[in-house]
């Protein structure tokens, strides 16, 4: 009997295996962290690029179809992931993925399959160097870093630096090490270089540390969720200066986190917020349409999910094909696209040279204070 | 007239595991034709986690020793190999943050030889650690080996110069064929069984069922288990180096407890020392997470609309674990191996012995 069962519940799950076709479509990849530890930003990607399809759900006078792959925020997951939208799904194009290692994993499959991949939100530069089919919508860490420290020595008149990083993180290190050298270079001073790892949940003997070096700023390159431990530990240990993030801070559950210590709060990101005046085009439109789809405030991980769409859109318009190495060849000669994020044209290492904006936690909302050219 | 028989069997056996092996060949030679390169990759895959099923399973079925290092050892491997491969060029290329260390700048070898030192410096490490840690046993044992991977995976994290820290390694050439994966899985697969049958293979037996009582024989427990560790070590230390040849990246985050477990699932579910179950483990590990994709997809039965949820595989991985558990506790094949013999019995055309053999 209990063989019965076994034996039925796997005929089952066969039978619900059967693939459906269907012609005249032009597929597209979506391969994220929709499971596991990067889950946050990988779903904010995909309700963009969702709204991006409803929003332009034909190209070239076809359907367009979106294949979702769940890559569970794993290397091995995320080669298999892009392995399948290559070779099972025959997909035109691939958006993806949060979180450069990922990207960095997928995107040599795709460069084997010769399929063009825009990566989402994968920052360090190492995602498209030497890469011919592999571009992304967001800027690279060595802007962001430069767009940082700038922007702290100039504007704010900060000389006395601290670093706080999370070591287990590719992410963090390397935006550290970008800020620290631009910092130093113009002029300021890094006074204490402290470290940690992701999943830790107390720092208070590092921050000690800092606050007795007194810095003026602590750069803190973290993910949101460590970020605002450690900006609330700061506070109710007395400290007095202010706390500078980057573009993986940018997430609305941060302001729930850190509550009211948050206040002040500076962090480089995407030239993008719900609020922001003399806003573009495009980005009024995602942001209408976003408030009518869903029911929390837009981010840039959302925004860069619907950049990406749009990167891939214009250039199957533009090589008005659907072959993969068309496509690539188009995207390459993007310009001057107007997305959410700017305006975007690839440089000769794919990567596109977008605004650094900087945002301040003011009153419990993100405000958007200005971009800045490092 | 039973010596005759033996006979008999030792040449149809033998005569059949080389035909098995032709045809596996044969298959191997067919597939990247017949089959596309994502059925090729899985395929692949299968093959290193067997070899780490395997190498999991000499340390802890047919050892005894529960160990839950796995995913150090992998990441020596890897990382042995992978440095070992690289050209100077890419390695200043991509140790952007600290240089790398002079010393391993010029430091490079071709494919083979780094896999055979991956293995060796796992089974060095492995060696290197069982000396204290042998000493434990049962559950203590466990803790001090995870304990010592957690302690690699954060070395390896600080150690820009030789490792480039969180910053891990890409570029590796892909190496893992299909060829190399399974060659080296029928030598894995050879050499345990081989070890099982020596007189090494009964001794460790021994000392795995009743450890006193082995000692009471005058057998040296300690340098047989430490022996049978750095063994396993060394499979452990070659699957990583092909995992990280296959996905062309490598990094700290990869090698943690995580890994462990899904490989100690694979020797689990296949029974605990089995060679032949740590190969269907690898098998229905590797394939269902990967088929079971579908029910992520979204799903329209008639008028019923179903939305993709992701996460769902897991889910139902997770029911077909339990269920495995439930309905045969010991693992797939427990502790019986596939044998020639048994297969015959099947057409009923030699004496039965049901099941298989017990090792």
């Amino acid at each position: 009997m209990r063989k019965m069962v076994l034996a039925v519940l796997i005929c089952c799950l066969f039978a619900c295996g059967a693939a459906f076709a269907a012609d005249d479509v032009i597929k597209i990849g979506f391969y994220n962290c929709l499971t596991g530890q990067n889950a946050f930003g990988g779903q904010l990607e995909l309700e963009g690029v969702q709204l991006a399809l409803k929003e332009f759900p034909e190209v070239l006078g076809k359907k367009i179809e979106l294949v979702i792959v769940d890559n569970k925020s794993d290397r091995v997951e995320a080669a298999n992931a892009v392995t399948r939208l290559i070779e099972n799904d025959k997909v035109s194009a691939i958006i993806g993925t949060y979180s450069s290692s990922l990207a960095i994993a997928g995107g040599e499959v795709a460069e084997v399959g010769h399929v063009p991949v825009v990566a989402t939100s994968a920052t360090n530069p190492l995602v498209t160097q030497g890469k011919k089919y592999t571009f992304r919508a967001c800027f690279i860490d060595p802007l962001q870093g430069a767009g940082a420290a700038a922007y702290a020595y100039r504007n704010h008149n900060f000389k006395k630096a601290a670093l706080l990083v999370d070591v287990a993180s590719d992410y963090a290190v390397g935006l550290a090490n970008f800020f620290k050298q631009n910092f130093t270079k113009l002029g300021g001073e890094i006074v204490s270089e402290m470290r940690y790892a992701s999943g830790d949940q107390d720092f208070s003997a590092q921050l000690t540390e800092i606050i007795s070096k007194e810095p003026d700023v602590v750069f803190l390159p973290a993910y949101f969720a460590e970020g605002a431990m450690v900006i609330k530990q700061a506070r109710d240990l007395g400290a007095k200066f202010t706390f500078m993030g980057g573009d993986a801070m940018d997430n609305p559950e941060m302001v729930t986190l850190a509550g009211e210590a948050i206040e002040g709060f500076l962090y480089t990101g995407f030239a993008y917020a719900p609020d922001m005046p003399d806003m573009n085009d495009v980005a009024k439109k995602f942001t209408e349409n976003w408030y009518k789809e869903y029911s929390k405030d837009p981010n840039a991980n959302a925004a860069l999910g619907y950049d990406s769409y749009l990167l891939i859109i214009d250039a199957i318009k533009r090589a008005d094909s659907a072959d993969p190495e068309k496509i690539r060849d188009a995207l390459e000669a993007t310009k001057d696209l107007m997305t959410v994020t700017g305006a975007t044209t690839f440089d000769a290492d794919h990567n596109p040279q977008k605004d650094v904006g900087i945002l301040e936690i003011k009153g419990g909302k993100k405000v958007f204070a200005g971009t800045i050219v490092p | 007239m039973s010596g005759m028989t033996d006979k008999k069997n030792a040449f149809r056996d033998n005569t059949m595991t080389l035909l098995a092996i032709a045809a596996l060949a044969v298959f191997l030679w067919q597939a990247p034709r017949i089959l596309d390169g994502y059925k090729v990759r899985i395929i692949n895959l299968i093959a290193i986690n067997a070899i780490l099923g395997l190498s999991l399973n000499f340390i802890y079925g047919i050892g005894g020793m529960f160990s839950l290092g796995h995913a150090g050892f992998m990441a020596i491997g890897a990382y042995v190999s992978a440095i070992l491969i690289l050209t100077p060029e890419q390695k200043i290329a991509m140790w952007f943050l600290d240089p790398i260390a002079p010393w391993l700048l010029n430091l490079h070898a071709p494919f083979l030889v780094s896999l055979l030192a991956a293995g060796f410096f796992a089974a060095f490490f492995g060696w290197l650690i069982s000396l204290p840690v042998l000493r434990l046993g049962g559950d203590y044992l466990g803790i001090a080996t995870l304990g010592f991977s957690e302690i690699l995976r954060v070395l390896i994290m600080n150690l820009t110069p030789i490792t480039n820290g969180s910053l891990g390694i890409k570029g590796i050439p892909a190496h893992t064929s299909l060829w190399m994966s399974y060659g080296i899985l029928v030598a894995v697969v050879f050499g345990t069984v081989r070890i099982m049958n020596s007189n090494f293979g009964n001794v460790l037996k021994a000392v795995r069922d009743d450890e006193v009582a082995a000692k009471t024989m005058g057998i040296d427990t300690f340098r047989t288990r430490v022996l049978a560790f750095s063994i396993g070590c060394f499979g452990g230390g070659i699957g990583g180096a092909l995992m990280g040849n296959l996905i062309t990246t490598i990094g700290p985050t990869m090698f943690t407890i995580a890994q462990t477990y899904s490989i100690l699932m694979i020797v689990v579910i296949g029974g605990l020392g089995s060679i032949t179950g740590s190969i269907i483990g690898a098998v229905l590990v590797t394939t269902m997470l990967e088929w079971l994709r579908f029910v992520e997809n979204p799903l329209t039965i008639g008028s019923l609309n179903i939305p993709g949820i992701p996460g769902m595989r897991m889910v139902i991985f997770s029911v077909l674990l339990i269920a495995v558990i439930i309905f045969r506790r010991e693992g797939i094949m427990g502790m019986r191996e596939f044998s020639w013999n048994w297969f015959f019995s099947l057409f009923g055309s030699s004496k039965p012995t049901k099941g298989g053999e017990r090792v």
